[in-house]
C-alpha cells in the first residue's frame, strides 16, 4: 500500500515544486474543481498518511538512538585496576612503617579494638590487623584476624590472630590504582545522584533549569522567554534549553544551530523524559556535561571536572567550587579558567545570586563565597594518582586483549603496579629534577621519566611519565623516543663477547682518533667525552670509561648486522639506521624500549617481555585470558655475565663511580651511563640484583640540559635505588664463567692488593694467563700460569 | 591422538612433580599413584634452603593442578617465584607446567633459565635438559635435539 501511494505521489511533488505550494492552494480554491482537481485532492489522505508515518518512523529512530546512547553511557563502570597485593611471609623485606603505609593506603583504620574487618592495631614492631575479605582472581579470601610481628626491616611471624597458628603466606587486598574505560580514549570519574553534593543538584537545576521537576523535557514557556530576550539584544544571550535537551545535545556533541537539529533535540528530550525518572536524567547530566578541554582530551562530567579543576572528589568541594562548575556548563571555553579567571568569577558569582533568589543558600553563604578565589589548581585528568601507569595498563590492554572483551563493564585489572616503589620513584624524580633545574637555570623546562621493573619477572613496578607525576599530559617513560647515546654500547660490547675466541673482556682495542666518510661525503669524526684519544686499552677498560673511539673501531670491525642482531635479540622492535654513529647511540628509543633491552641484561640473558597486567576478570570474577610469564633465552648467560661484571666496573671505578658514595655499602649494581650530542638527554639504566631501573632527563623542546648521564639521571637512578628494597647483584651460577683480578691498563691477571685491579668475569678457559706486575706493568717473573684461586666458589 | 598421549602423560609428570614437591609441607592422598619422572626414578625436590612461603605455594601449586586449574598453578608458581626468583627447582617446575601446556618452547626457554640458576644438582640439570630435547625434537630440531639428549647422558652418566 504505501509502495503504491509512493509511486503515485512523484508526479504530484514534482508538480507541487513547480508551482505553489498546497497550503496556498487552499487558501485559494478554485472555483470549479475539475476532473483533475478532483483527483489530486482524493490523494490528499494518503500524502498526509505517508508523512504521518515517515514521521513516525523518524521518532522511532530518535527514540532508538536516544536510548542506546542514554543506556550506553548510564550503566559504563569503569573497569577497576589493582595493584599488586603485599605478601606478607616470616622473612620478608619490609619494615613496619612501610607496613603502616601500605594499611593506611588501603584504608585500614588504627582501632583499639581491632573487631572489624578493615581495622588494626599497633604496638611498636607488633600489628594487629583484620584483613578483609577480597575476590582475587584465583579465589575469594575470607576476612580474617591477623597477628604480625616484625623484626628489624623484616617481617618476623605472621599468626593467625585467634588461634596463634603460624600462617606460612597471607596476602592482604590489592591497593586500588584507579578507574578506566580500555576501550574509550577519554576517561570519566562516574557519580551516582546521590553522592553529588545537593548544593551541585540544586544549583545546577536553579541556574539551569528552574522548572527541571514540572517539564516533560521540554519547556515552551522558557523558550518564549529566551527568544524575546535574545530578539531584545539582537544575538544570543539566554538559552532556553532544559537540562534534559543539553543532555541530549551533549550525547551528539556538535556546535551547529539548526531548527531542524533543535527540532530533533527537542523531540528526544521528550522521549527521554517519557522513558526515564527525572533523577535519572539527572544523574546521567550530572556525568555527561561538558566541562573543558585539554589537548584533544574532553572532560565530561562533574566527577572528571572536579578533579580536574580542584584536584579533589565531588563530595568535597565546597560553594565557591561548585558554584564555578555550574558557571562552566554555560561555556566551558568561553568561561576557561586559566585563560578567563575574570570572566568565570564574575559567572560565578552571578550563579552564587542565582541560588539565593531561587532560595538555594542563603545570602550571607554567597557574599562570602563571592570573596573566595577561583583555587583552580594543575588537576588530575584521570580517576588516578598514576596518569603514566595507567597509560601503560590501557596500551597493554590494548594489545594484548579483544575489544569485543574490553568493553564488558566493570572489569577487574591486577596488575604490578607497586604503590611503595612508585612512591619513592616520584619523590626521586620530582626532587632532582626541580633542584638541577634550578643549578642549570633551566627555568621549569627540565623533564624526566622513570621506570622501575622486577628483574625476574620483567614486571613493571613503577612509570613516572613528568617531573609532576600526577599531571596526565605527555608520558615520557613511554612516548620520549630519544636518542640513547651510550646507553647502547653494552649492545656493541655485548656482540663481541659472544664472539668468545675473538673477544674478551682484556681484548685490546684502539681508542685512536676516527676519519669516516658519510655517504653524504662529509667526515664524520667521534670525539671522546674528555676530548682524548687513550691508545690502547683493554675492552673492558672502554666500556667502563665509556670511550667513543675505542667503540666506533670495535663496531666497524663487528659489522652492522651482528649488532643489529644483537639488539633485536634483547628485545628492540625499531629498525637501527646501519651508520656508525648508530654505535654511539644515534638511535632513538622510549625509556620503556631501553628497560626491555636492559631487562634482558638484567636477567641473565632471558628475554622477558615488560608486562603490567597479571589478570584480568569480568564482573562475576571470570578470568579473561591469562598473562603468562614467558622466557626465552636470546644469549648465553655465560657471555651475559661476563658482560655485566664490566657493567659493575661502570659502576666502581666507570663513568657511575659516584655510586659508590650514593648506594648503601654492599649493595652491588650493574649500569651504563648515557649523554648524547650538546647534552640533551641525559640517561642511565641499571639493575640491582631484584630491580631494574631507567631514568631519563631532557627537555621537551630538545635543547640543551647541561647535563651528561652522570651529573643527571645517575643521580636520580641512585636515589630511588638506594630507598627500593633491593637485593645485592649476585654472582652468576653457571659453571662456565670464572671470576680473575684484573689490571685495569693491560688487561692482564692481577691481584686485589694491586692497584687498578679490577674484579672480572671470563667464559670459562678465555681468561689471560699472564699476569702483570702490580704497578701496572707486564710482570716477566710472574709469567707462570696462575691458579684461579677463586675456583670452587661459584661453583 | 598422539597429542592426547602427550597430554596425558605430561599432566601425569606434573602432577607427580609438583605432588613430590610437596611431600614435605603435606601428607601424600592415599590411592594417587605417582609415576616416576627420570628413568632413576628421582623426583626433583625443592631444597632444603627453599621458604615456608614458597613451600606452601607450592601446595597450593599442586591442588590446583590437582583440580585441573592450571592457570591458578601457573599463578600460584609465579607468586612463588617472586618471593624466590633465584631458585632453580622452582623454574623447572614452571618448565614443567609450559610442557603440559603444549607450550613447549616455553618450556625450553624456562629450563634453561632454571639450568642458569642450578647450584649442581645434577637431577635437576638433567631433567631440563630432558625438557629442552623435547621442545627442540617436537619443533623438528632433530640436532638440537640431540645436542640436548647428549647432555642429558653426560649429566646421568
Amino acid at each position: 500500500m504505501p509502495k503504491k501511494s509512493s509511486r503515485k505521489r512523484k508526479p504530484v511533488t514534482s508538480r507541487k515544486s513547480r508551482g505553489a505550494s498546497p497550503r496556498r492552494k487552499r487558501a485559494h480554491p478554485p472555483k470549479r474543481r475539475t476532473k483533475k482537481s478532483r483527483r489530486r485532492l482524493l490523494r490528499w489522505p494518503y500524502l498526509l498518511l505517508a508523512v504521518a508515518l515517515l514521521g513516525l518512523a523518524w521518532v522511532i529512530y530518535l527514540d532508538v538512538l536516544i536510548r542506546t546512547q542514554f543506556e550506553g553511557k548510564r550503566w559504563a563502570l569503569p573497569a577497576q585496576v589493582y595493584g599488586r597485593p603485599l605478601e606478607l611471609y616470616a622473612g620478608k623485606t619490609l619494615g613496619s612503617h612501610a607496613f603502616r603505609q601500605e594499611l593506611e593506603q588501603l584504608g585500614y583504620r588504627y582501632a583499639y579494638r581491632v573487631n572489624e574487618p578493615g581495622t588494626f592495631a599497633q604496638q611498636g614492631e607488633h600489628f594487629q590487623v583484620y584483613r578483609r575479605a577480597f575476590r582475587f582472581w584465583d579465589g575469594e579470601v575470607a576476612p580474617r584476624l591477623l597477628q604480625l610481628q616484625f623484626d628489624d626491616g623484616l617481617v618476623g611471624s605472621v599468626r593467625d590472630g585467634r588461634s596463634g597458628e603460624e600462617l606460612d603466606i597471607v596476602r592482604l587486598e590489592p591497593p586500588r590504582v584507579g578507574g578506566i574505560y580500555p576501550s574509550h580514549r577519554e576517561d570519566r570519574i562516574l557519580i551516582k545522584l546521590e553522592d553529588a553534593p545537593l548544593l551541585l543538584r540544586q544549583g545546577l537545576v536553579a541556574v539551569e533549569d528552574h522548572y527541571f521537576y514540572e517539564h516533560h523535557g521540554v519547556n515552551p514557556r522558557a523558550i518564549a522567554r529566551a527568544l524575546w530576550a535574545n530578539i531584545k539584544a539582537g544575538g544570543t544571550v539566554q538559552g532556553g534549553s532544559t537540562l534534559t535537551q543539553q543532555l541530549v545535545k551533549n550525547f551528539f556533541l556538535s556546535n551547529t544551530r539548526s531548527l531542524w537539529r533543535k527540532g530533533n533535540e527537542a523531540i528526544m528530550a521528550l522521549l527521554l523524559e517519557w522513558h526515564y525518572s527525572k533523577d535519572e536524567i539527572l544523574e546521567a547530566y550530572l556525568n555527561e556535561i561538558y566541562l573543558g578541554q585539554e589537548n584533544s582530551r574532553a572532560v565530561h562530567g562533574f566527577g572528571l571536572a572536579s578533579r580536574f579543576y580542584f584536584d579533589r572528589p565531588v563530595e568535597k568541594l565546597n560553594l565557591p567550587q561548585i558554584a564555578t562548575l555550574i558557571a562552566l556548563v554555560r561555556g566551558p571555553s568561553y568561561y576557561e579558567p586559566r585563560r578567563h579567571p575574570e570572566r568565570l568569577k564574575k559567572r560565578r558569582n552571578l550563579v552564587l545570586d542565582i541560588m539565593v533568589q531561587r532560595g538555594v543558600i542563603g545570602r550571607a553563604a554567597a557574599e562570602q563565597a563571592k570573596l573566595r578565589g577561583l583555587g583552580i589548581v594543575e588537576g588530575r585528568r584521570t580517576d588516578t594518582r598514576y596518569p603514566a601507569f595507567m597509560d601503560l595498563v590501557r596500551r597493554q590492554l590494548q594489545r594484548d586483549y579483544r575489544q569485543q572483551d574490553l568493553t564488558s563493564e566493570g572489569l577487574r585489572i591486577f596488575t604490578s603496579f607497586d604503590p611503595r616503589v612508585q612512591r619513592i620513584a616520584e619523590e626521586a624524580l620530582t626532587r632532582r629534577v626541580a633542584e638541577l633545574d634550578r643549578q642549570r637555570h633551566l627555568r621549569g623546562q627540565l623533564q624526566g621519566a622513570v621506570i622501575v621493573t622486577n628483574t625476574t619477572s620483567g614486571e613493571v613496578l613503577a612509570v613516572v611519565g613528568d617531573r609532576q607525576p600526577r599531571f596526565a599530559g605527555f608520558n615520557r617513560a613511554l612516548d620520549a623516543v630519544r636518542p640513547v647515546g651510550s646507553l647502547i654500547k653494552p649492545a656493541v660490547y655485548l656482540t663481541a663477547l659472544e664472539m668468545t675466541r675473538r673477544y674478551t673482556l682484556s681484548t685490546p682495542l684502539e681508542d685512536r682518533q676516527i676519519r669516516l666518510k658519510t655517504p653524504k661525503g662529509n667526515v664524520w669524526s667521534p670525539k671522546n667525552y674528555d676530548g682524548k684519544s687513550h691508545g690502547t686499552v683493554p675492552l673492558f677498560y672502554a666500556l667502563v670509561h665509556s670511550y667513543n673511539q675505542a667503540t666506533v673501531r670495535l663496531g666497524l670491525d663487528l659489522g652492522f648486522e651482528a649488532i643489529t642482531d644483537v639488539l633485536k635479540r634483547l628485545g628492540a622492535r625499531r629498525d637501527i639506521p646501519p651508520y656508525p654513529s648508530m654505535l654511539l647511540g644515534a638511535v632513538n628509543f622510549s625509556p620503556f624500549e631501553m628497560a626491555g633491552l636492559y631487562q634482558t641484561l638484567a636477567a641473565g640473558g632471558f628475554r622477558t617481555p615488560l608486562r603490567v597486567i597479571r589478570e584480568v576478570t569480568t564482573v562475576d570474577g571470570e578470568p579473561l585470558q591469562r598473562f603468562a610469564l614467558e622466557v626465552e633465552q636470546v644469549v648465553d648467560p655465560a657471555v651475559v655475565a661476563v658482560l655485566v661484571s664490566a657493567m659493575q666496573e661502570v659502576t666502581r671505578s666507570g663513568t657511575a663511580r659516584s655510586l659508590q658514595q650514593r648506594l648503601p655499602p654492599g649493595l652491588r649494581v650493574a649500569g651504563k651511563t648515557g649523554t648524547t650530542n650538546e647534552l640533551r638527554d641525559s640517561w642511565f639504566a641499571g639493575f640491582s640484583g631484584e630491580h631494574l631501573l631507567v631514568v631519563w632527563l631532557g627537555r621537551d623542546d630538545n635543547r640543551t640540559t647541561g647535563l651528561s648521564g652522570s651529573s643527571g639521571a645517575l643521580k636520580v637512578w641512585a636515589d630511588v635505588m638506594q630507598h627500593l628494597p633491593t637485593l645485592p647483584l649476585q654472582p652468576p651460577m653457571t659453571d662456565n664463567v670464572e671470576f680473575h683480578w684484573i689490571d685495569s691498563h693491560t688487561g692482564l691477571l692481577s691481584d686485589e692488593a694491586c692497584a687498578h685491579a679490577v674484579y672480572l668475569a671470563y667464559v670459562r678457559g678465555t681468561a689471560p694467563e699472564e699476569k702483570a706486575a702490580c704497578n701496572g706493568q707486564r710482570d716477566d717473573s710472574t709469567m707462570e700460569k696462575t691458579v684461579d684461586w677463586l675456583k670452587g666458589l661459584f661453583n | 591422538m598422539k597429542r592426547q598421549v602427550q597430554k596425558r602423560l605430561g599432566m601425569t609428570l606434573l602432577l607427580a612433580v609438583l605432588l613430590t614437591a610437596c611431600t614435605s609441607t603435606s601428607k601424600q592422598p592415599e590411592g594417587f599413584e605417582v609415576e616416576t619422572e627420570t628413568p632413576s626414578g628421582v623426583q626433583i625436590r625443592p631444597t632444603p634452603d627453599t621458604s615456608k612461603a614458597a613451600l606452601a605455594l607450592l601446595s597450593k601449586a599442586r591442588s590446583a593442578a590437582k583440580a585441573g586449574k592450571l592457570d591458578v598453578a601457573e599463578s600460584q608458581l609465579e607468586r612463588a617465584l617472586r618471593i624466590e626468583p633465584r631458585n632453580a627447582v622452582l623454574w623447572h617446575y614452571m618448565a614443567k607446567l609450559r610442557l603440559y601446556q603444549g607450550r613447549l618452547e616455553q618450556a625450553a626457554g624456562l629450563a634453561a633459565k632454571s639450568n642458569s640458576l642450578d647450584k649442581g644438582d645434577r637431577q635437576l640439570r638433567a631433567d631440563n635438559w630432558r625438557i629442552i630435547a623435547h621442545a627442540r625434537y617436537q619443533k623438528g630440531d632433530r640436532a638440537g635435539a640431540d645436542a640436548a639428549q647428549q647432555q642429558v647422558d653426560k649429566l646421568t652418566r
